[in-house]
């Protein structure tokens, strides 16, 4: 119940306020090819971290907008992301 | 015979209180709590204890054991030290049988011997058939208060959010100076103090702060300045309960007498936190250590100072510290007769103090502690031994004021996951890692010097608002500096336990723990004080560890005596003091949604139940079946306020790609003026709703949901496009728009009256979408739906409008008699059609092949990734589901109740909903069943709640039950 969430639209708020839409595993696969077992695996699987995890919220108390947040599941903190290095 | 002149008062003896204790009415005065204006009154033995009923009594002020705990008006186990008394409370003693000073259960204290620790696991499980009679009694003597089933709770609750940049917890000394410091920066600050007022341990004092003041007026005038800092918001009587990460702090506050509530739930978001909880004593273990009459030097001090009672007339002081010297100087003072005073410590006292009690003639042993106490109720003598135990002196009196040192109120830290580490010197567990933008303060360091205490304060508070952002680094530094020239933590006393085998040396009063208990565990092999605290229980009880919490880990690690075994501590959780579930609960809100025909609904007799979020009108008569609703819409005309329906516009060129992804039908294929009834699944290809598609222009549409998925809609749309970028918006329209659903062969000739468009079955046929205005004015979309099966009108038109258009639609009504149905009518009209409602006729797990709706599902839209599809292709052919069929009952008067389960050696399934069909004469409605089960004509048996082993019998029939070709609706 401590957890804030930053918004992009919003900004920071109260962790009460979002819903919670799983980790981040990429869009829905082609069901071309798709067996029951990778299907499963991506609609129901997780690598459940322990540690940062990329994750998606949506405000759904507020302006209603899905995004993804980078959260440490150990401390139940949000974390910046990873720094991109291209 | 109050002390009624002492300027460190915090109560008021002018104005009465009266509280009635078994029967009996005692007199406090105005400030007291519940136990203060019962001590004042005499009485000594408060309860009872859990498991050896002995008797317990008042022994530190502040809750931190159950001893005081008492039945308060209804309520059990309510902290009477921190309860203020109010006029005609009600106040029993607990567990005992009889009264708390004749308990019938008082013999259990011989019993002991029986109790061993771990009791319960070890002994009652062999052999297991005895099990349940033991557990029975365990049941009976387990747990002190008892609360009715009847009991229902009184009072007003409510919940507070604020937000602030620094939250200090605990309004002593340290706390305001802490507050006081971070409201320099202009910050908002909040201070949260469990006691009704601030001044923690300065409040009672009349030692000198320096020459002008006493510690007393010290607090007193810090107090003042933070209640007049226009930036400190002041919580008191507030306790702190929790403390969790990004410093979420949680309290609840004692609302003030006669105030808006009587608790109330603080939540509070702060930047930076200061954690200045104080200390509280370390109980002295010796033989009879809880016996009424002993209590801490704190409680016995406050008692006098505060309340204005005197805690006894004869005293022995069994003590290790300066404060207990200071204590026993105060109250001989003021009247006490002090036996004698044994320090726990060679050396180390303040050279003032020592001299005053010389003064008084205060008898004064050094290196000698109190071992046992003699009475049986109650303190009658006290023997003393020197700390080796050679020696033993033996003293009458009527109190034994006892404390080995003090200990650190750690909870709010060790909840933070701070992390601590016992310090030898101070011999207390210190803080060696805090959490960020956490700071401690005060005694809690160490630190007892007054001025050490405050300037503690004054710097965490200025670190706490460098966290927030201030600009006050030199402050900073002098603070340091000034606090580094001050004298620093002082050496705490190592004593664990007086030179006794301590059978009767309780280590926690709250589960009857002794030292005996925790060597039992030890023996056994419990090393680590985490295991010995769950396997004896100590610790677990109201008192969240206060008692316990210091002395079982030294214990534990001194009993070792093995090297290097450092004291480790427990962690305590939340809530770090006892609260009411109400307070938790706050006030009841109960929140609903009202249709814009609400007053209508009611005027017209409509009878209200809660649906979901909305209030509906279920019915319009005392009659529960709904014949006459349910008739009237099959032979006349009827109108149902279904304003719940979700209603949503979708817009945007990428608006049919969005349909696509959620809904199984094709959507590609509409026609304009056409309505399409379509469903949604999830992942799993469960049906979560169903609704119609009107395609009102191109990119332009607009759609219905169930009114239990209204509010998820946009959120599910916008979840499975997610990755997509797709440019369509989705807009929430279901409280904007009202709806009148005006149904039954006469429908058409009440609603031709009102429009001037043609609405002859050629020109709106079933299925059809239509705009129009009612009398001109009125803008409409109207559907031909069937879902009560007759011909069918649903007309959407603003919430703003909707007054007016029920209002035309009656009076147009009314040369056809037309009449409201409620919802309860319409379930069983739509029922008799098997239509389904989702989350009737379907659970969690019922697909939309289940429910016999695979029609809706185009197999051949592959390319827009649909959600539920992929699951539907793998649960095709699977046996392993419900289906949903219909059944009728043999006795056709009788429908079983909805729930009801269908069993023949085992479940086969349950009835989703039955009713005595008026239309039809006959009990029908549908079951989810086994697939083995669900072929018409199969035979099933139903075993209704309460119906004493007889079974209804049904029989499994097509569906549709009313009308199976479908002709009245498209009449
Ligand atoms: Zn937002």
């Amino acid at each position: 119940m401590a957890l804030t969430i930053s918004c992009p639209v919003c900004g920071k708020r109260n962790g009460y306020e979002f819903r919670y839409g799983g980790e981040d595993k990429g869009p829905r696969p082609d069901e071309k090819g798709l067996t029951p077992r990778t299907w499963c695996d991506y609609a129901h699987m997780n690598a459940c971290v322990a540690g940062v995890q990329k994750e998606w919220w949506c405000h759904k108390n507020g302006c209603g907008v899905w995004f993804t947040i980078h959260r440490n599941t150990l401390t139940n903190l949000e974390v910046d992301g990873p720094e991109v290095t291209s | 015979m109050r002390l009624e002149r002492l300027p460190t008062l915090r109560v008021n003896p002018s104005e009465q209180c009266t509280v009635n204790y078994h029967g009996k009415s005692y007199q406090g005065v105005a400030g007291d709590t519940v136990a203060t204006a019962l001590y004042a009154n005499g009485v000594r033995v408060f309860g009872r204890s859990l498991k050896y009923h002995r008797p317990r009594g008042l022994y530190s002020l502040d809750g931190e054991c159950s001893n005081t705990c008492m039945a308060v008006d209804g309520i059990p186990n309510v902290r009477a030290e921190n309860t203020l008394a109010k006029n005609g409370m009600r106040v029993a003693a607990q567990n005992v049988i009889g009264s708390a000073d004749f308990d019938w259960m008082g013999f259990m204290d011989k019993a002991d011997w029986l109790m061993p620790a771990g009791f319960y696991y070890r002994t009652l499980h062999k052999p297991a058939r005895l099990w349940p009679l033991a557990l029975r009694q365990v049941r009976k003597a387990a747990g002190l208060g008892k609360i009715s089933p009847d009991f229902k709770m009184k009072g007003r609750f409510s919940e507070i959010y604020p937000t602030a940049d620094v939250c200090v917890i605990g309004g002593g000394p340290a706390g305001m100076s802490a507050a006081l410091a971070a409201a320099e920066s202009n910050l908002r600050v909040i201070l949260l103090e469990a006691r009704p007022w601030l001044g923690g341990c300065f409040d009672y004092r009349v030692s000198a702060f320096d020459a002008e003041k006493k510690l007393f007026e010290r607090g007193r005038e810090l107090a003042a300045r933070v209640e007049a800092a226009a930036n400190i918001r002041v919580f008191k009587h507030a306790p702190n309960v929790g403390i969790y990460n990004n410093n979420l702090v949680t309290a609840f506050q004692i609302g003030p007498p006669d105030g808006a509530y009587d608790e109330r739930y603080i939540e509070i978001r702060a930047t930076s936190v200061v954690v200045a909880t104080g200390c509280i004593e370390r109980p002295l273990l010796f033989e009879n250590n809880e016996r009424p009459g002993v209590m801490q030097v704190g409680c016995a001090h406050r008692l006098a100072r505060t309340y204005g009672v005197m805690p006894g007339r004869r005293a022995v002081f069994s003590i290790g510290h300066d404060m207990g010297l200071e204590a026993a100087i105060d109250l001989c003072d003021l009247g006490m007769e002090i036996a004698c005073v044994a320090d726990i410590r060679d050396d180390g006292q303040a050279p003032d103090l020592l001299m005053a009690l010389a003064e008084r003639r205060i008898p004064f042993l050094k290196g000698w502690v109190a071992a046992r106490t003699h009475g049986a109720k109650q303190v009658k003598k006290v023997t003393l031994r020197s700390i080796e135990g050679s020696v033993k002196r033996q003293f009458e009196c009527d109190l034994l004021v006892a404390s080995a040192g003090f200990t650190p109120l750690t909870g709010a830290l060790t909840m933070a996951q701070a992390r601590l580490r016992y310090d030898a010197h101070t011999g207390y567990f210190m803080p060696t890692q805090l959490p960020a933008k956490m700071h401690v303060a005060g005694t809690m360091t160490g630190r007892n010097h007054p001025l050490s205490i405050e300037a503690s304060g004054r710097l965490a508070g200025l670190r706490a608002a460098a966290d927030c952002g201030a600009d006050n680094a030199d402050a900073v530094t002098v603070a340091d500096t000034h606090l580094g020239r001050l004298p620093g933590p002082e050496r705490g006393t190592k004593l664990v336990t007086a030179p006794v085998k301590g059978r009767k040396s309780f280590i926690c009063f709250d589960e009857d723990t002794t030292v005996k208990n925790i060597k039992q565990a030890i023996d056994m092999g419990f090393d680590v004080p985490e295991l010995i605290k769950r396997f004896t229980s100590a610790g677990t009880g109201p008192g969240q560890g206060g008692i316990p919490g210091h002395n079982l880990p030294l214990f534990t690690a001194r009993y070792q005596a093995l090297s290097g075994a450092t004291p480790l501590p427990t962690v305590a959780r939340a809530p770090l003091v006892p609260t009411l579930v109400a307070t938790y609960a706050g006030a009841h809100h109960d929140m609903c949604k009202r249709t814009p025909l609400d007053e209508l609904q009611k005027r017209d007799g409509g009878v209200f139940r809660r649906i979901g979020v909305w209030q509906r009108a279920r019915y319009f008569s005392e009659d529960l079946s709904c014949r006459e609703e349910v008739l009237n819409v099959r032979n006349n005309v009827g109108m149902l306020d279904g304003s719940t329906l979700g209603k949503f516009r979708l817009h945007g060129p990428d608006a049919l790609k969005a349909l696509q992804r959620v809904y199984v039908g094709n959507m590609a294929k509409m026609s304009p003026g056409k309505i399409k009834y379509s469903a949604m699944c999830n992942e799993d290809g469960c049906v979560i709703d169903d609704g119609v598609v009107v395609k009102l222009s191109e990119n332009e549409y607009y759609f219905t949901t169930s009114t239990a998925r209204a509010g998820e809609t946009a959120e599910w749309f916008r979840y499975h496009t997610r990755y997509d970028g797709w440019d369509y918006h989705i807009v929430n329209l279901t409280d904007g728009l009202g709806v009148v659903n005006i149904s039954g062969p006469n429908a058409r000739k009440v609603l031709q009256k009102v429009v001037d468009a043609d609405i002859s079955n050629e020109a709106f046929p079933f299925g059809g979408y239509r705009e129009f205005t009612v009398q001109g004015a009125i803008p409409v979309r109207a559907m031909r739906l069937g879902f009560v099966g007759e011909l069918s009108y649903e007309l959407h038109a603003p919430a703003a409008c909707m007054v007016s258009l029920w209002e035309i639609l009656t009076e147009a009504g009314k040369e056809f008699g037309i009449r409201n149905f409620g919802v309860e009518a319409q379930n069983v009209l739509r029922m008799e059609k098997c239509h389904i409602i989702l989350g009737v006729e379907s659970e969690q797990r019922t697909n939309l092949l289940d429910l016999g709706l695979g029609f809706l599902w185009d197999r051949h839209k592959t390319d827009t990734k649909t959600v539920g599809t992929v699951a539907l292709r793998q649960a095709e052919g699977d046996p392993n589901h419900f289906r949903l069929v219909g059944i009728e009952m043999e006795n056709p008067e009788r429908a079983p109740r909805d729930g009801s389960i269908i069993v023949d050696r085992r479940i086969r399934g349950y009835v989703c909903t039955a009713r005595r069909s008026f239309s039809l004469n006959r009990a029908v409605g549908m079951a989810l069943v086994e697939a083995e089960s669900a072929g018409v004509g199969t035979r099933l048996e139903i075993f209704e709640d309460e119906c004493d082993g007889r079974r209804l019998a049904a029989r499994v029939v097509p569906m549709p039950f009313y009308d199976p070709p479908g002709n009245r609706m498209r009449m």
